[in-house]
Protein backbone atom coordinates (compact mmCIF):
# COMPACT_ATOMS: atom_id res chain seq x y z
CA UNK A 1 0.00 0.00 0.00
CA UNK A 2 0.82 3.43 -0.18
CA UNK A 3 3.12 5.07 2.28
CA UNK A 4 5.76 7.76 2.85
CA UNK A 5 9.56 7.78 2.98
CA UNK A 6 11.84 10.11 5.00
CA UNK A 7 14.98 11.45 3.03
CA UNK A 8 18.07 12.72 4.49
CA UNK A 9 20.95 13.22 2.70
CA UNK A 10 22.85 13.45 6.12
CA UNK A 11 24.32 10.41 5.81
CA UNK A 12 25.42 10.59 2.11
CA UNK A 13 27.61 13.62 2.69
CA UNK A 14 30.01 12.48 -0.12
CA UNK A 15 30.34 10.10 -2.81
CA UNK A 16 31.73 6.72 -1.11
CA UNK A 17 32.39 3.38 -3.30
CA UNK A 18 28.95 1.52 -2.60
CA UNK A 19 26.00 3.00 -4.22
CA UNK A 20 22.62 3.97 -3.02
CA UNK A 21 19.21 3.14 -4.01
CA UNK A 22 16.61 5.76 -2.76
CA UNK A 23 12.51 4.83 -4.22
CA UNK A 24 10.09 7.59 -3.61
CA UNK A 25 6.53 6.87 -2.81
CA UNK A 26 3.39 9.01 -1.49
CA UNK A 27 0.07 10.06 -2.18
CA UNK A 28 -0.63 11.85 -5.59
CA UNK A 29 0.04 14.72 -5.73
CA UNK A 30 2.15 15.12 -2.63
CA UNK A 31 5.25 15.88 -4.33
CA UNK A 32 7.07 12.68 -4.74
CA UNK A 33 8.45 13.68 -8.58
CA UNK A 34 9.37 17.11 -7.86
CA UNK A 35 11.26 16.09 -4.65
CA UNK A 36 13.29 13.01 -6.70
CA UNK A 37 14.16 15.48 -9.61
CA UNK A 38 15.94 18.23 -6.68
CA UNK A 39 17.48 14.69 -5.17
CA UNK A 40 18.72 13.69 -7.80
CA UNK A 41 20.47 16.91 -9.28
CA UNK A 42 21.50 17.96 -5.40
CA UNK A 43 23.33 14.28 -5.86
CA UNK A 44 24.89 14.56 -8.97
CA UNK A 45 26.08 18.38 -7.68
CA UNK A 46 27.71 16.19 -4.90
CA UNK A 47 29.61 14.43 -7.08
CA UNK A 48 27.69 11.35 -7.75
CA UNK A 49 26.84 9.68 -10.32
CA UNK A 50 23.20 9.46 -11.01
CA UNK A 51 20.46 7.60 -13.02
CA UNK A 52 16.95 8.86 -12.21
CA UNK A 53 14.37 6.24 -13.08
CA UNK A 54 10.96 7.17 -13.70
CA UNK A 55 8.88 3.76 -12.55
CA UNK A 56 5.48 5.92 -12.63
CA UNK A 57 3.23 4.92 -15.43
CA UNK A 58 2.45 8.12 -16.25
CA UNK A 59 6.30 9.88 -16.45
CA UNK A 60 6.97 13.18 -15.16
CA UNK A 61 9.83 13.38 -13.99
CA UNK A 62 11.68 14.26 -17.25
CA UNK A 63 9.26 18.03 -16.70
CA UNK A 64 10.71 18.07 -12.85
CA UNK A 65 14.41 17.06 -13.89
CA UNK A 66 14.17 20.23 -16.01
CA UNK A 67 14.36 17.86 -19.75
CA UNK A 68 11.46 19.66 -20.86
CA UNK A 69 8.11 18.69 -21.52
CA UNK A 70 9.03 17.65 -25.30
CA UNK A 71 11.86 15.37 -24.21
CA UNK A 72 9.97 13.73 -21.47
CA UNK A 73 7.28 12.75 -23.88
CA UNK A 74 10.02 11.55 -26.34
CA UNK A 75 11.58 9.19 -23.19
CA UNK A 76 7.64 7.95 -22.75
CA UNK A 77 7.39 7.39 -26.50
CA UNK A 78 10.36 4.99 -26.89
CA UNK A 79 9.54 3.29 -23.59
CA UNK A 80 6.35 2.39 -24.96
CA UNK A 81 7.21 1.31 -28.54
CA UNK A 82 9.39 -1.19 -26.97
CA UNK A 83 6.48 -2.77 -25.18
CA UNK A 84 4.57 -2.21 -28.54
CA UNK A 85 7.47 -4.51 -30.08
CA UNK A 86 6.27 -7.70 -27.74
CA UNK A 87 9.98 -8.64 -27.70
CA UNK A 88 10.68 -11.52 -25.18
CA UNK A 89 13.43 -10.65 -23.07
CA UNK A 90 13.26 -6.92 -20.86
CA UNK A 91 16.04 -4.80 -21.83
CA UNK A 92 19.26 -4.73 -19.38
CA UNK A 93 19.56 -2.10 -17.40
CA UNK A 94 22.79 -0.42 -19.42
CA UNK A 95 20.45 -0.73 -22.25
CA UNK A 96 17.83 0.87 -20.80
CA UNK A 97 20.15 3.51 -19.53
CA UNK A 98 22.37 4.08 -22.87
CA UNK A 99 18.76 3.69 -25.53
CA UNK A 100 16.27 4.46 -23.69
CA UNK A 101 17.66 7.14 -21.46
CA UNK A 102 18.15 10.53 -21.63
CA UNK A 103 21.06 13.36 -20.25
CA UNK A 104 19.41 15.92 -17.22
CA UNK A 105 20.98 18.80 -15.99
CA UNK A 106 24.24 18.34 -13.53
CA UNK A 107 25.07 15.05 -15.26
CA UNK A 108 21.88 12.80 -13.83
CA UNK A 109 20.90 9.97 -16.71
CA UNK A 110 17.23 9.74 -16.85
CA UNK A 111 15.43 6.89 -17.97
CA UNK A 112 11.60 5.86 -18.49
CA UNK A 113 11.14 2.39 -16.68
CA UNK A 114 7.66 1.29 -16.92
CA UNK A 115 5.45 2.23 -19.93
CA UNK A 116 2.14 3.87 -20.57
CA UNK A 117 -1.04 1.71 -20.89
CA UNK A 118 -1.60 1.68 -24.79
CA UNK A 119 -5.44 3.04 -25.13
CA UNK A 120 -5.42 1.21 -28.47
CA UNK A 121 -8.08 -1.37 -29.13
CA UNK A 122 -6.15 -4.55 -29.19
CA UNK B 1 -25.70 10.67 -15.98
CA UNK B 2 -22.76 8.29 -15.53
CA UNK B 3 -19.53 9.99 -15.69
CA UNK B 4 -15.94 9.41 -13.97
CA UNK B 5 -13.09 12.09 -13.15
CA UNK B 6 -9.66 11.44 -13.92
CA UNK B 7 -6.59 13.12 -13.45
CA UNK B 8 -3.23 13.06 -12.19
CA UNK B 9 -2.50 12.69 -8.74
CA UNK B 10 -3.20 15.28 -6.38
CA UNK B 11 -5.46 17.68 -9.41
CA UNK B 12 -8.61 16.87 -7.02
CA UNK B 13 -10.43 14.07 -8.69
CA UNK B 14 -11.78 12.72 -4.93
CA UNK B 15 -12.56 16.65 -3.72
CA UNK B 16 -14.39 17.68 -7.10
CA UNK B 17 -16.30 14.28 -7.26
CA UNK B 18 -17.44 14.03 -4.03
CA UNK B 19 -18.81 17.73 -3.75
CA UNK B 20 -19.84 16.77 -7.24
CA UNK B 21 -21.88 14.12 -6.06
CA UNK B 22 -23.33 15.98 -3.14
CA UNK B 23 -24.63 18.74 -4.98
CA UNK B 24 -26.35 16.21 -7.76
CA UNK B 25 -28.24 14.40 -4.62
CA UNK B 26 -29.41 17.96 -3.35
CA UNK B 27 -30.94 17.95 -6.51
CA UNK B 28 -32.74 15.20 -6.02
CA UNK B 29 -30.97 12.27 -7.93
CA UNK B 30 -29.86 8.59 -6.56
CA UNK B 31 -26.11 9.39 -6.44
CA UNK B 32 -23.76 6.73 -6.60
CA UNK B 33 -19.99 7.77 -6.00
CA UNK B 34 -17.75 5.28 -7.41
CA UNK B 35 -14.47 4.65 -6.06
CA UNK B 36 -11.83 2.64 -7.91
CA UNK B 37 -8.79 3.46 -5.63
CA UNK B 38 -7.29 1.00 -2.96
CA UNK B 39 -7.03 4.00 -1.08
CA UNK B 40 -10.59 5.87 -1.62
CA UNK B 41 -10.39 8.76 -1.78
CA UNK B 42 -14.74 10.15 -2.04
CA UNK B 43 -14.69 9.42 1.46
CA UNK B 44 -13.45 12.79 3.18
CA UNK B 45 -16.07 14.58 0.99
CA UNK B 46 -18.58 12.51 1.63
CA UNK B 47 -18.07 12.46 5.69
CA UNK B 48 -17.22 8.99 5.99
CA UNK B 49 -14.27 7.45 8.00
CA UNK B 50 -11.66 5.58 5.92
CA UNK B 51 -12.38 2.33 6.63
CA UNK B 52 -12.15 -0.93 4.56
CA UNK B 53 -15.61 -1.89 3.10
CA UNK B 54 -14.84 -4.20 0.40
CA UNK B 55 -17.36 -6.43 -1.27
CA UNK B 56 -17.31 -10.05 0.33
CA UNK B 57 -16.41 -12.87 -1.39
CA UNK B 58 -19.99 -14.86 -0.79
CA UNK B 59 -21.19 -11.89 -3.12
CA UNK B 60 -20.59 -14.16 -5.82
CA UNK B 61 -20.36 -17.40 -7.29
CA UNK B 62 -17.90 -19.19 -9.79
CA UNK B 63 -19.37 -20.24 -13.42
CA UNK B 64 -19.38 -23.90 -13.44
CA UNK B 65 -17.75 -25.88 -15.87
CA UNK B 66 -18.64 -25.49 -19.70
CA UNK B 67 -21.03 -22.05 -18.83
CA UNK B 68 -19.95 -19.10 -20.29
CA UNK B 69 -19.35 -15.64 -18.94
CA UNK B 70 -17.46 -13.91 -16.37
CA UNK B 71 -15.60 -16.37 -14.04
CA UNK B 72 -17.66 -14.74 -11.26
CA UNK B 73 -21.27 -13.70 -11.17
CA UNK B 74 -23.41 -11.95 -8.20
CA UNK B 75 -25.17 -15.18 -6.39
CA UNK B 76 -29.01 -16.14 -7.40
CA UNK B 77 -31.22 -13.67 -6.24
CA UNK B 78 -28.50 -10.90 -5.63
CA UNK B 79 -29.71 -7.97 -8.38
CA UNK B 80 -27.41 -5.05 -9.09
CA UNK B 81 -29.26 -2.80 -6.54
CA UNK B 82 -29.56 -5.12 -3.83
CA UNK B 83 -25.88 -5.57 -3.97
CA UNK B 84 -25.72 -2.11 -4.11
CA UNK B 85 -27.95 -1.42 -0.93
CA UNK B 86 -26.21 -3.98 0.78
CA UNK B 87 -22.24 -3.13 0.41
CA UNK B 88 -22.39 0.11 -0.36
CA UNK B 89 -21.61 2.88 3.03
CA UNK B 90 -24.31 6.56 2.58
CA UNK B 91 -22.69 9.26 3.43
CA UNK B 92 -23.56 13.00 3.25
CA UNK B 93 -26.61 14.02 1.12
CA UNK B 94 -27.64 9.97 0.86
CA UNK B 95 -24.74 9.80 -1.48
CA UNK B 96 -23.70 6.15 -1.81
CA UNK B 97 -20.33 4.95 -2.05
CA UNK B 98 -19.54 1.73 -3.52
CA UNK B 99 -15.33 1.60 -2.65
CA UNK B 100 -13.62 -1.40 -4.77
CA UNK B 101 -10.87 -2.80 -2.55
CA UNK B 102 -9.61 -2.29 0.86
CA UNK B 103 -7.40 0.39 2.20
CA UNK B 104 -5.16 -1.19 4.27
CA UNK B 105 -3.66 -5.06 5.07
CA UNK B 106 -3.25 -8.25 2.81
CA UNK B 107 -4.50 -8.37 -0.90
CA UNK B 108 -5.44 -12.30 -1.19
CA UNK B 109 -7.51 -12.19 -3.99
CA UNK B 110 -9.37 -9.21 -5.04
CA UNK B 111 -10.85 -11.60 -8.56
CA UNK B 112 -14.40 -11.85 -6.97
CA UNK B 113 -14.67 -8.75 -5.46
CA UNK B 114 -13.98 -7.32 -8.97
CA UNK B 115 -16.03 -9.14 -10.62
CA UNK B 116 -19.08 -8.19 -7.96
CA UNK B 117 -17.98 -4.25 -8.36
CA UNK B 118 -18.11 -4.43 -12.30
CA UNK B 119 -21.36 -6.27 -12.40
CA UNK B 120 -23.07 -3.78 -10.19
CA UNK B 121 -22.25 -1.25 -12.35
CA UNK B 122 -22.80 -2.50 -15.33
CA UNK B 123 -26.39 -3.84 -14.45
CA UNK B 124 -27.48 -1.24 -12.27
CA UNK B 125 -30.65 0.64 -14.05
CA UNK B 126 -29.59 3.53 -15.98
CA UNK B 127 -32.38 5.73 -15.74
CA UNK B 128 -32.15 5.50 -11.38
CA UNK B 129 -29.01 5.75 -10.76
CA UNK B 130 -26.15 8.47 -11.36
CA UNK B 131 -22.43 6.96 -10.77
CA UNK B 132 -19.68 9.61 -10.71
CA UNK B 133 -16.70 7.75 -10.67
CA UNK B 134 -13.18 8.81 -8.95
CA UNK B 135 -10.60 6.80 -10.37
CA UNK B 136 -6.76 6.81 -8.61
CA UNK B 137 -4.70 9.54 -10.32
CA UNK B 138 -2.66 8.68 -13.57
CA UNK B 139 -3.03 6.82 -16.26
CA UNK B 140 -3.02 3.21 -15.72
CA UNK B 141 -6.30 2.42 -14.44
CA UNK B 142 -8.32 5.09 -17.54
CA UNK B 143 -6.46 3.02 -19.79
CA UNK B 144 -7.37 -0.04 -18.68
CA UNK B 145 -10.89 0.25 -18.60
CA UNK B 146 -11.86 0.90 -15.21
CA UNK B 147 -13.53 4.16 -16.20
CA UNK B 148 -15.64 2.17 -18.80
CA UNK B 149 -19.06 2.40 -16.70
CA UNK B 150 -19.14 6.63 -17.42
CA UNK B 151 -20.41 7.71 -20.54
CA UNK B 152 -18.19 10.69 -20.43
CA UNK B 153 -14.48 11.22 -18.72
CA UNK B 154 -14.10 14.80 -17.02
CA UNK B 155 -9.64 15.26 -16.83
CA UNK B 156 -9.19 17.15 -13.76
CA UNK B 157 -6.24 19.50 -14.57
CA UNK B 158 -4.32 22.18 -12.91
CA UNK B 159 -2.46 24.87 -14.51
CA UNK B 160 0.49 23.02 -13.92
CA UNK B 161 3.33 21.38 -16.36
CA UNK B 162 2.68 17.99 -14.64
CA UNK B 163 -0.99 17.79 -15.02
CA UNK B 164 -0.90 19.29 -18.57
CA UNK B 165 1.23 16.15 -19.59
CA UNK B 166 -0.71 13.67 -17.90
CA UNK B 167 -4.41 15.69 -19.56
CA UNK B 168 -2.61 15.24 -22.64
CA UNK B 169 -1.95 11.84 -22.29
CA UNK B 170 -5.65 11.08 -20.92
CA UNK B 171 -6.76 12.98 -23.64
CA UNK B 172 -5.76 9.86 -26.20
CA UNK B 173 -9.02 8.12 -24.53
CA UNK B 174 -10.90 9.74 -27.02
CA UNK B 175 -9.37 7.36 -29.23
CA UNK B 176 -10.27 4.28 -26.88
CA UNK B 177 -11.71 1.22 -27.55
CA UNK B 178 -13.86 2.10 -24.21
CA UNK B 179 -16.37 4.30 -26.19
CA UNK B 180 -16.84 7.24 -24.47
CA UNK B 181 -19.24 9.83 -25.69
CA UNK B 182 -16.94 12.37 -24.60
CA UNK B 183 -13.73 13.54 -22.93
CA UNK B 184 -13.56 16.90 -21.65
CA UNK B 185 -11.29 18.88 -19.12
CA UNK B 186 -12.59 20.93 -16.34
CA UNK B 187 -9.60 23.40 -14.56
CA UNK B 188 -8.83 23.41 -11.13
CA UNK B 189 -7.27 25.28 -8.70
CA UNK B 190 -7.27 28.45 -11.18
CA UNK B 191 -5.28 31.01 -10.63
CA UNK B 192 -5.47 32.92 -13.46
CA UNK B 193 -7.67 34.65 -16.26
CA UNK B 194 -6.14 32.63 -19.30
CA UNK B 195 -6.02 29.29 -17.41
CA UNK B 196 -8.61 27.66 -19.05
CA UNK B 197 -7.17 28.35 -22.39
CA UNK B 198 -4.10 27.07 -21.49
CA UNK B 199 -5.28 23.85 -21.17
CA UNK B 200 -7.61 23.99 -23.80
CA UNK B 201 -4.53 24.98 -26.22
CA UNK B 202 -2.32 22.33 -24.42
CA UNK B 203 -4.41 18.79 -24.17
CA UNK B 204 -6.75 19.92 -26.83
CA UNK B 205 -9.50 18.92 -24.84
CA UNK B 206 -13.01 21.17 -24.03
CA UNK B 207 -12.65 22.78 -21.11
CA UNK B 208 -16.46 22.57 -19.73
CA UNK B 209 -15.70 24.70 -16.21
CA UNK B 210 -12.95 26.82 -14.27
CA UNK B 211 -12.80 25.34 -10.75
CA UNK B 212 -10.89 28.70 -8.94
CA UNK B 213 -8.13 28.35 -6.18
CA UNK B 214 -9.95 28.54 -3.14
CA UNK B 215 -8.49 28.95 0.23
CA UNK B 216 -11.69 27.50 2.32
CA UNK B 217 -10.63 24.11 0.33
CA UNK B 218 -7.20 24.04 0.98
CA UNK B 219 -8.07 24.42 4.81
CA UNK B 220 -10.87 21.49 4.68
CA UNK B 221 -8.19 19.19 2.96
CA UNK B 222 -5.85 19.88 5.99
CA UNK B 223 -8.32 19.15 8.22
CA UNK B 224 -10.04 16.27 6.11
CA UNK B 225 -12.92 17.53 6.21
CA UNK B 226 -15.40 18.13 2.76
CA UNK B 227 -15.03 21.61 1.52
CA UNK B 228 -18.95 21.35 1.42
CA UNK B 229 -19.29 21.79 5.11
CA UNK B 230 -16.23 24.16 5.81
CA UNK B 231 -17.64 26.50 3.31
CA UNK B 232 -20.73 25.95 1.32
CA UNK B 233 -21.01 28.85 -0.13
CA UNK B 234 -17.46 29.69 -1.01
CA UNK B 235 -16.15 30.26 -4.76
CA UNK B 236 -15.20 26.43 -5.14
CA UNK B 237 -18.51 24.63 -4.08
CA UNK B 238 -20.60 27.72 -6.78
CA UNK B 239 -18.23 26.52 -9.58
CA UNK B 240 -18.62 23.02 -8.64
CA UNK B 241 -22.10 23.29 -8.36
CA UNK B 242 -22.34 25.38 -11.83
CA UNK B 243 -20.46 22.42 -13.33
CA UNK B 244 -23.28 19.90 -11.95
CA UNK B 245 -26.01 21.73 -14.13
CA UNK B 246 -23.40 21.75 -17.24
CA UNK B 247 -23.29 17.81 -17.13
CA UNK B 248 -27.29 17.36 -16.35
CA UNK B 249 -27.67 19.46 -19.94
CA UNK B 250 -24.85 17.32 -21.42
CA UNK B 251 -25.30 13.88 -19.97
CA UNK B 252 -28.44 13.17 -18.23
CA UNK B 253 -30.14 10.11 -19.94
CA UNK B 254 -32.67 12.16 -21.29
CA UNK B 255 -29.99 14.67 -22.78
CA UNK B 256 -28.31 11.09 -24.49
CA UNK B 257 -31.17 9.53 -25.70
CA UNK B 258 -32.83 12.52 -27.41
CA UNK B 259 -29.25 12.99 -29.39
CA UNK B 260 -29.61 9.01 -30.53
CA UNK B 261 -25.72 8.98 -29.09
CA UNK B 262 -27.03 6.75 -25.98
CA UNK B 263 -23.85 4.34 -26.04
CA UNK B 264 -24.41 0.93 -26.63
CA UNK B 265 -24.03 0.82 -23.11
CA UNK B 266 -27.33 -1.02 -22.33
CA UNK B 267 -27.58 -1.54 -18.48
CA UNK B 268 -28.32 -5.57 -18.74
CA UNK B 269 -25.58 -6.72 -20.25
Amino acid sequence: MTTSTDISLEWVDKPTDSAIKIAVVGKGGSGKTTTSGVLARTLARRGFSVVALDCDTNPNLGISLGVGDTETERLAAIRQALDDEGSEHAPSWHELIDRFGSDAPDGVRLAVVSRIENPEPG
Amino acid sequence: MRIAFIGKGGAGKSTVGSTFARLLARRGHHVVAVDSDPMPGMCFGLSLPVIDSPIPDDAVVEKGDGETGPRYRLRPGLDAATALSRYSMTGADGVQLLSYGKTRGEWGDVARGQHAWSQILDELPRDSFDLIGDLPGGTRQPMTGWGKYADALIVVVEPTAKSLATATRLATLRESKWNYREVVAVVNRATETGDAQLVQRRTGLTVIATLPSDDAVARADRLGIAPLDADPTGPFVAAVDMLVSTCIDRYSLAELQQHHTCPAKDSAR
